[in-house]
């Protein structure tokens, strides 16, 4: 209880630097989240449009995902330097594998008589992918986006340790001055942020799943 | 006869080492309803999918309208041939109204926006013998008989000459189906289309048909009007066919 005290006492204190932490944190994650989301969306398209490309691309996402977040980060500083930079190249690299895995499955698993239904009655490619692909695919996409927005606003937290902005800042300083409180009190704006942002996006995604079905 | 809408010259197609038609030649008449029988594996869906370009024939031409199905692009022909299958394959995300109106959409016909739209889609839904009223639902709200006439109602949306149906009632109930049997008959009198009707069932095929094309192994075994096919079978094959309509099995 004493830790709650000192976490809420330092809330109240540095307020003006927790929001200033906050805003970086959030404008860190959506930078990577955007990019990621982009890139893993296109791929994620691309792959499936092309069979043969599934095996090597999602396998090297695979490889890249299972690399340990801070020695990921660690690799990039001699290319990227230290900051923000090299902290987005990172959390970017994380976020494409969910959003190709996802964008993959769901567009390679739809009913195969409404697509035979689709070419069947003159769509082009791109219409079928644009109008009937991609819009029934979207609850199982949009899962992905959901996944790589949690993981990016938490795994943000240790960007601090290349010099990235963002509530790692607390959490690290935290740690190098024993103090506890600002550990958690840095920890606990990372998971609020993560579960109110994952509720919104499955509220989201179950209408999504529920439309295409 | 007048030239033939749709004509297959020699036609043959393998899957693998599978031979599915073996020099298989026909024509159909403007107008014609034609129906499809023989067993599973006899080739009868494989020639309604190399009408509208889905298959290529590995020897021999299928001309639609004259032309070779070959040399015609594939997307402009099928937006010209309605087509409809067992499982419909409605589009989940879209209304029934935006389903039927899905071909019109992708070709970018004029007059199938806003109220225009509406007003056609209740046309069509009228004619397949459904209220208006169901265009704003989606399809998982929709029966399985409901789903098959919508069904019907987008091939039929961008005016097509030619329609291709492959078991289109294979999947609804007895009542059901005798009901959709009538509704397509009718539109048949009232549109003058040109339907090519695959079917397993005998009665259904004798119904509907004007003609009735009997298939086994890929090859024609009669091509006749339906009563001439009941009454002078050209093969035992037909014949023990046609015997099993005329009475019920009924169990001992």
């Amino acid at each position: 209880m004493e830790l709650l005290e000192e976490i809420i006492a330092l809330y109240a204190q540095r307020a003006d630097w927790f929001a200033g932490l906050l805003a970086s944190h959030i404008a860190l994650a959506l930078t990577a989240i955007v990019i990621s989301c982009s890139i893993g969306l296109l791929l994620g398209v691309w792959t499936a449009e092309h069979p043969w490309a599934a095996p090597p691309v999602i396998g090297l996402c695979n490889v890249l995902y299972t690399i340990p977040a801070i020695s990921l980060l660690g690799i990039l500083i001699p290319f990227s330097g230290i900051g923000n930079k090299t902290a987005v190249i990172a959390l970017t690299i994380y976020g494409v594998m969910p959003m190709v895995r996802n964008t993959y499955v769901g567009l390679t698993t739809l009913d195969p008589d409404i697509l035979e239904a689709a070419r069947g009655m003159g769509s082009t490619r791109m219409q079928t992918l644009l109008r009937v692909k991609l819009p029934m695919a979207a609850g199982v996409i949009l899962a992905g986006v959901r996944n790589t927005v949690v993981m990016t606003i938490s795994v943000a937290g240790i960007a601090s340790f290349v010099g990235a902005g963002g509530l790692g800042v607390a959490i690290y300083r935290g740690i190098t001055i024993y103090n506890p409180a600002m550990t958690a009190a840095g920890s606990i704006l990372i998971a609020l942020l993560a579960i109110l942002c994952d509720l919104a996006l499955g509220a989201l995604e179950r209408y999504f799943k529920k439309r295409g079905s | 006869m007048t030239q033939p809408i749709i004509r297959f010259e020699g036609v043959s197609k393998s899957f693998g080492a599978q031979a599915v038609l073996r020099d298989f030649s026909l024509d159909v008449a403007p107008g014609a309803f034609l129906t499809i029988i023989g067993r599973s594996g006899c080739g009868k869906t494989t020639a309604l999918r190399l009408v509208n370009g889905l298959l290529t024939p590995d020897a021999g031409r299928v001309l639609v309208q004259g032309e070779d199905v070959a040399g015609t692009d594939p997307v402009a022909l099928r937006r010209r041939i309605g087509y409809a299958i067992q499982s419909v394959g409605l589009f989940p995300h879209m209304t029934v109204e935006k389903n039927i109106a899905y071909v019109p959409s992708i070709s970018g016909l004029e007059g199938w926006k806003g109220a225009q739209r509406q007003e056609k889609a209740a046309a069509l839904l009228r004619q397949v013998g459904l209220e208006p009223e169901l265009a704003r639902r989606y399809p998982r709200a929709l029966s399985g008989g409901q789903r098959q006439r919508v069904g019907i109602a987008r091939a039929l949306a961008a005016g097509p000459d030619i329609l291709l149906m492959d078991e289109p009632f294979g999947a609804v109930d007895e009542i059901t189906r005798g009901q959709l049997q009538d509704e397509i008959l009718r539109i048949h009198r009232e549109s003058g289309i040109t339907i090519l009707f695959v079917t397993h069932d005998i009665s259904e095929a004798l119904k509907l048909g004007t003609h009735t094309l009997v298939m086994d192994a890929g090859q024609v075994l009669q091509y006749a009007p339906p009563s001439q096919i009941l009454a002078q079978p050209a093969s035992p094959f037909v014949e023990q066919l046609v015997c099993r309509s005329r009475e019920f099995q009924v169990r001992e």
